[in-house]
């Protein structure tokens, strides 16, 4: 299935540039689709070999580099499930999902030095060779994939403190690809930027239009990332011509990066997704790049893109932007009690590895079709434009991360230092989203700001890290003893609003706990 | 040059515990303290620090300096900006030679 598009690409237009990536020196490194598949297919032979079979888990450790996309296809190529997991993960959250998902393979490394590949159940390592080594003839013997064969796991926040992977077929993959591609006519004239990570599920538009379409996927420097100013000069100097990222790395380039002050010939489309975009960002976007189309697409990780929306010319940014209407191949419903919008159709996942009662939840079935329960309250304006109100749960999004705030709670938690924590999210202007965290510990004094930051940095990714750590006597409860998240969120407004304007240095131990007693 | 470190850190130190950890004590910010590995500095406050870094000690920043291992700690930042004065005063000095 996916692999096909890159087999067929290939021996269409073997010479045509699949990946550029920017060298260590000025240099950018070209590889075209005839050496991506060679090699991704020489990998896969050799993994055949070794005895990897149909639909064991392969873990890509590994940032969004030639290599990484390489490891994606060899996965595919020999019929296995890649599992994208960021490098720069705490090493313990990397370790509970390479056991989660019973990893055979793990193929690890960082910019500039080949990857590490490890066979965990023979317990040996596979040497990485950058350059195609087996005879093209063995391609033919690599295992076929199905429509329904699994191809990704993507592991995203866990409520019960675990990360979950949401298990996505081939198919559920295809139906979006193959919807954007045709929606947004992408052709291999197409230089695509996409700068999530391969665990993120925007990265499925970059690297698999690629293989579908021929077009190039070029990589966005991760120093550039950093940055806002230094993406925008990406985007020109890379005659960038697709572009797809979470909003808040477009609003940085619109301020940080000042991207209204420069022309971009090439830029035909801008998509986003993962999180609300304010309108008024989303205006000045479309005044910065006025001959590109703009559009919003919706869906969790567990139905990819579902809806979307183009934003109309001239949008004034005074009205939110809807989440749109449902892609052709989803199908979308709305619980007339809850206003939840329930997402079912072809991009739909197969379930939560390892995880059946969570996947039975996730589910409800009508009509003898499965839907999603995104946990996203909509309403449906006149013209068929779905709107997105907020959640109906605990879960927040920062910076297009998505974050159960219990997990978080999890974390600190688990510090012998802390005996009960809770976590609320707050609006913070310049910020987005900020996560406000409270904990009451066993003594005075027993932990610092800086140490439970650091406790936290040891099992979250840094999206997850509180922004701000309150050191409380007490959590406040309601009447039933339940957390008062309510009491809590004002208290983080407050504290928000106060620390914007903080410019005097402190003087006393206001970081050591408990700094506030209630 | 070494009153110059000492205000470097300083100067970072109090920067941090302003501007990004709001509200904590300055000295707990220790010279090898991980600021981006420890869960002290995100991408947003990697921003903010950058800027800062440029506007006080009028230097710029290019694309290949800036990563999660080259400002992680106060000790590593003084280092960056410390070489960035130095080559500056070297261009300095060079285009002064050039003038007489």
């Amino acid at each position: 299935m996916l692999s096909d598009w890159l087999r067929r690409t290939a021996a269409a237009t073997p010479d045509a540039p699949a990946i550029v990536e920017a060298g260590p020196g000025e240099e950018d490194r070209v590889t075209s689709f005839r050496e991506l598949f060679e090699q991704a297919a020489s990998l896969a032979v050799r993994f055949v070999e070794k005895g990897v079979r149909k639909q064991d888990r392969i873990a890509l450790v590994l940032p969004k580099t030639t290599e990484a996309i390489v490891s994606v296809f060899a996965s595919l190529l020999a019929g296995a499930i890649y599992v994208p997991i960021h490098p720069q993960w705490p090493k313990e959250r990397i370790e509970t999902v390479l056991a989660d998902c019973a990893a055979r393979l793990v193929i690890e490394g960082d910019n500039g030095s080949p990857p590490r590949i490890t066979d965990r159940e023979k317990g040996c390592s596979i040497p990485w060779r950058g350059a195609p080594s087996v005879p093209s003839d063995k391609f033919g013997s690599l295992p076929r994939a199905d429509a329904g064969d699994s191809a990704l796991i993507l592991f995203t926040s866990g409520s019960t403190g675990q990360p979950k992977g949401v298990l996505l077929s081939h198919r559920a993959v295809s139906a979006f690809v193959r919807w954007s591609a045709r929606e947004f006519q992408i052709s291999s004239a197409d230089r695509i930027a996409c700068p999530s990570p391969l665990s993120f599920d925007l990265s499925t538009f970059d690297i698999f239009n690629m293989a579908l379409c021929g077009a190039t996927c070029v990589l966005v420097p991760g120093h550039s990332l950093w940055m806002p100013r230094f993406l925008v000069q990406f985007l020109r100097e890379a005659r960038i011509s697709c572009w797809y990222s979470v909003p808040s790395i477009l609003a940085g380039m619109l301020e940080e990066g000042r991207l209204a002050q420069h022309d971009y010939p090439d830029m035909r489309l801008i998509l986003f997704a993962g999180e609300v975009f304010r309108s008024h960002a989303v205006s000045q976007l479309q005044a910065a790049l006025p001959q590109a189309v703009c559009a919003n697409l919706y869906g969790p990780t567990e139905t990819n893109v579902v809806t979307w929306c183009r934003v109309p010319r001239g949008f004034d940014g005074l009205q939110p932007l809807p989440i749109g209407q449902p892609c052709p191949y989803a199908a979308v419903a709305v619980d007339a009690t809850t206003g939840e919008l329930l997402a079912g159709g072809d991009s739909l996942m197969s379930g939560y590895w390892n995880r059946p009662e969570e996947t039975q939840h996730a589910f409800v079935t009508l009509n003898g079709k499965r839907y999603y329960r995104t946990g996203d309250r909509v309403s449906q304006a006149t013209d068929g434009n779905y709107l997105f109100l907020g959640r109906l749960d605990r879960q927040v999004k920062r910076r297009g991360f998505r974050i159960e705030l219990a997990e978080i709670e999890t974390a600190l938690a688990s510090c012998e230092d802390i005996l009960e924590a809770a976590a609320v999210a707050v609006e913070d202007g310049k910020r987005g989203t900020a996560i406000v965290a409270f904990v009451h510990t066993r003594s005075a004094g027993a932990i610092t700001l800086v140490e439970a930051k650091a406790h936290c940095a040891r099992t979250l990714p840094l999206y997850m890290v509180p922004d701000h750590i309150v050191f409380l006597g007490a959590i406040p409860t309601g009447g039933t003893g339940k957390i008062d998240y309510l009491a809590l969120s004002r208290m983080a407004k407050t504290l928000n609003h106060a620390g914007s304007d903080h410019a005097a240095p402190n003087h006393g131990d206001q970081d050591r706990s408990p700094a506030i007693h209630r | 040059m070494q009153h110059q470190t000492m205000e470097i850190k300083t100067a970072v130190r109090q920067f941090i515990a302003e501007n990004v950890l709001l509200g904590v004590h300055q000295t707990t910010i220790e010279d090898a303290t991980p600021l981006v590995s420890g869960g002290l500095i995100d991408s947003i406050g990697m921003i903010g620090l950058v800027a800062f870094l440029e506007a006080r000690f009028k230097v710029e920043f290019v694309p290949k300096e800036i990563n999660v291992h080259s400002l992680d700690t106060l000790e590593k930042i003084e280092e960056v900006i410390r070489k960035k004065l130095a080559a500056r005063e070297v261009d300095a000095a060079g285009s002064g030679r050039q003038i007489r």
